[in-house]
């Protein structure tokens, strides 16, 4: 890093038209932040259906969810771009994916009906649909770079996603996770990090935007993280911890 | 037999209603519907046939309480006897209790209209019930995601239930495609109400905008220009279907000290100005929504302007108070679009400085996903912060500070104090020369009762406004 110049990330927001369910775009929102804090400039490249994106040149890439419609128009056009994706995610590019972009990003969707929608197959991983949708607040404990940590959020979906050979993103501590059965939350892989916590996810939980972003810059430079003072996200945490489990 | 049991649970109701007022248990509206229903389903229809001149249904996201007060405050005005559910009770169980409530076994009480505000969910329940001469839709967002599912499937219940009905008329906001949309698609008879283009529109859509296609062939709608989120002047490239001219529209909006303004033309080249006691763009389309209704059961125009400017707005749709010379606004929150609106009106309002007071809860009828508080614009705040101090409240305060942050919200400017009682004094006794409270649903009824112990509701009466001119 040459000095005076300000290290800059290049942030990909996927179909920001079309994902914008749940407060998602909160997740944009808090990695910016946190890079702007850290005098680290970044540029949001916004990727509409038919805009052409280089994976290759991003340092984090944002796939969220939408409803069945505007998820299948996504889908159509994530397709062209798969291989250009499955190369930047192999050669370790950062990206977070929610709810239906976590269901995408694997092999297929069972529907209940019996239809199967083929994914992406970037991931060990697929998707059935459920009777009933798991809606609720979650707390789950993660492991990441060395740390353990509780994070919240709050999930909403119908589809039970089942991980193949993958490591989840943690333990469920309360709510549903993957798919209300085996206790998992999320999957990972390099730096991919799947998950179904709206919340949204990274502004609640700064403990994974500041890995996201631990990993963007480790590609490029080597200048450490400096820490933030996070008392409030801590707080908002402390208070669902203790509404779901007590303590 | 149907008379004993329509007996019994008016009965019930109106003792349950009786007992809820004396133990004071919140407003109590539910319960004596449900209870009614129980003991005679077909109430709601056997009392809605009783209304004189008919039922008037408001349904729609936003604005459905002040559209449906206004309309009611102009009837009223006009001399009739007008039925209302008030505050909010606009699931089939209020409407029960409101009718229960209101009428008695040996109708007495003759009523002219009923006004009814509807919950879309529920619009299709207790329209087959009360069977109503017009319904009024206000416009359609994102609201509440973890209780219905998508906005689509809402809009498809309103139309749906709409197609069922025959010789209703509809009052419709052309300027909201999924509204306007009612008209074709129901092929019943409509009035399109609308504000004209202005020098506040802009060429820009916001970020969160719900209509993106059209309803009709999925095309990408193409804008002239919005009025705010999907309102505008829109058309669809690809069948052609595009806002409809308004007969009744506003043109040249402006803003007074606590009113908003316009004139109205209507009926080919007739015209009328229009005068609001309340903020805001959004509540000018309720009035205006309100002023097409009242034309189309044939008021005076003239008359129904100057009843329009004599409403007074409902607990929470930016009521004023006054403390010790300070003027406080109270407004409920309960989706983006709904707050964004707050927001405009709070840096309108934020030159002499402003104490804010943000109440978030997360109860069933909040919506228990707050995610949507990151779908609302407060990065709009971050440029007057200067003059604004923040006290975040309720059982999400926490939360909410950590989005104001996020919205480049200084941390000292951020107070978090979940005790309404401490939070609500601090806003009344802070600095600045104003002060606004934005709070949800479930939060909005204690903030109320806390505030009104300190504060003087405010209450000019309509007669000593000066007439329109
Ligand atoms: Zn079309």
């Amino acid at each position: 890093m040459p000095i005076g110049i300000r290290p800059r990330l290049n942030i990909c927001h996927m179909y920001p038209d079309l994902l914008n369910l749940y407060g998602d775009r909160g997740n944009i929102m808090a990695y910016r932040m946190r890079c702007l804090w850290r005098e680290i400039e970044v540029t949001i490249h916004q990727v509409n259906i038919g805009d052409s994106v280089d994976f290759e040149r991003m340092d984090f890439i944002f796939l969220g969810g939408g409803s069945d419609r505007e998820q299948n128009l996504m889908a159509a056009d994530l397709v062209e771009k798969s291989g250009a994706l499955q190369a930047a995610i192999e050669d370790g590019v950062p990206l977070l994916a929610i709810c239906g972009g976590y269901q995408l990003l694997g092999k297929y969707y069972k529907t209940l009906a019996g239809d199967v929608i083929p994914g992406l197959g970037l991931l060990d991983l697929y998707t059935e649909g459920g009777e009933t949708r798991l809606i609720g607040n979650v707390a789950v404990e993660v492991d990441l770079g060395g740390v353990t940590q509780r994070i919240t959020g709050f999930e909403n979906h119908s589809g039970r996603t089942h991980l193949g050979r993958l490591d989840p993103l943690g333990k469920v501590l309360a709510g549903h996770g993957n798919n209300g059965r085996d206790g998992m939350e999320g999957a990972r892989y390099k730096n991919v990090i799947c998950s179904y916590l709206h919340g949204p996810m990274l502004p609640k939980n700064p403990f994974i935007t500041d890995y996201l972003i631990a990993c963007a810059v480790k590609r490029k430079w080597s200048i450490p993280l400096k820490p933030l003072n996070d008392s409030i996200e801590m707080s908002a945490t402390n208070v669902m911890l203790k509404r779901l489990l007590g303590n | 037999m149907r008379k004993a049991r329509l007996f019994m649970a008016l009965f019930a109701a109106k003792i349950l209603v009786f007992i809820i007022k004396i133990l004071g248990r919140g407003k109590g509206t539910a319960l004596p519907g449900r209870v009614a229903l129980k003991i005679y389903p077909g109430l709601i229809s056997d009392l809605s046939s009783r209304i004189g001149k008919g039922v008037i249904v408001v349904t729609g996201t936003n604005g459905k309480t002040t559209t449906n007060n206004m309309i009611a405050r102009i009837l009223e005005a006009g001399g009739c006897r007008v039925l209302i559910n008030r505050e909010g009770a606009n699931l089939i169980t209020g409407i029960a209790t409101a009718f229960a409530r209101e009428m008695d076994f040996l109708n007495s009480r003759a009523f002219d209209y009923a006004c009814l505000e509807v919950d879309e969910a529920a619009f299709p329940g207790v329209a087959s019930r009360v069977r109503p001469r017009c319904v009024v839709i206000t416009n359609f967002f994102r609201d509440q995601l973890d209780r219905y599912g998508e906005l689509d499937r809402t809009i498809a219940l309103v139309r749906n239930a709409l197609k069922e009905m025959e010789g209703i008329r509809l009052v419709l906001n052309a300027d909201d495609p999924l509204v306007a949309q009612m008209g074709r698609s129901t092929g019943l008879q409509s009035v399109f109400y609308g504000v004209a283009e202005h020098g506040g529109v802009t060429s820009q859509g916001a970020a969160a905008r719900e209509a993106k296609f059209c309803p009709f062939c999925g095309h990408e709608l193409a804008y002239r220009y919005y009025q705010y989120s999907q309102l505008g002047a829109y058309g669809c490239p690809g069948c052609g279907f595009s806002r409809p001219d308004p007969d009744v529209e506003g043109t040249s909006p402006r803003r007074g000290g606590s009113f908003t303004q316009c004139r109205v033309r209507f009926r080919q080249g007739s015209s009328v100005s229009l005068e609001v006691p309340v903020y805001g763009m959004y509540n000018l389309y309720n009035a205006l929504a309100a002023y097409s209704t009242a034309l189309l059961l044939d008021m005076d125009p003239q008359r129904a302007a100057v009843f329009l400017k004599g409403y007074r707005p409902a607990t929470g749709r930016m009521e004023r108070f006054d403390y010790r010379g300070k003027q406080v606004y109270l407004n409920l929150v309960k989706n983006p679009t709904g707050f964004n609106e707050g927001i405009g009106a709070l840096v309108e309002m934020s030159d002499g400085g402003l104490d804010v007071m943000i109440a978030i809860n997360d109860n069933d009828a909040d919506g228990r996903d707050i995610s949507w508080l990151w779908d609302v614009d407060f990065e709009i705040l971050a440029d007057c912060q200067d003059r604004i101090n923040f006290v975040c409240s309720g059982l999400r305060a926490e939360e909410m500070a950590l989005r104001l942050k996020y919205a480049g919200i200084q941390e000292f400017r951020l107070m978090v104090e979940s005790d309404f009682n401490e939070a609500v004094s601090r806003v009344l006794n802070g600095g600045a020369g104003k002060a606004c409270i934005l709070s949800t649903y479930t939060a909005l009824w204690p903030v109320e009762r806390i505030l009104s112990g300190y504060a003087n509701r405010d209450q000019t009466p309509a007669e000593y406004l000066p007439h329109v001119s």
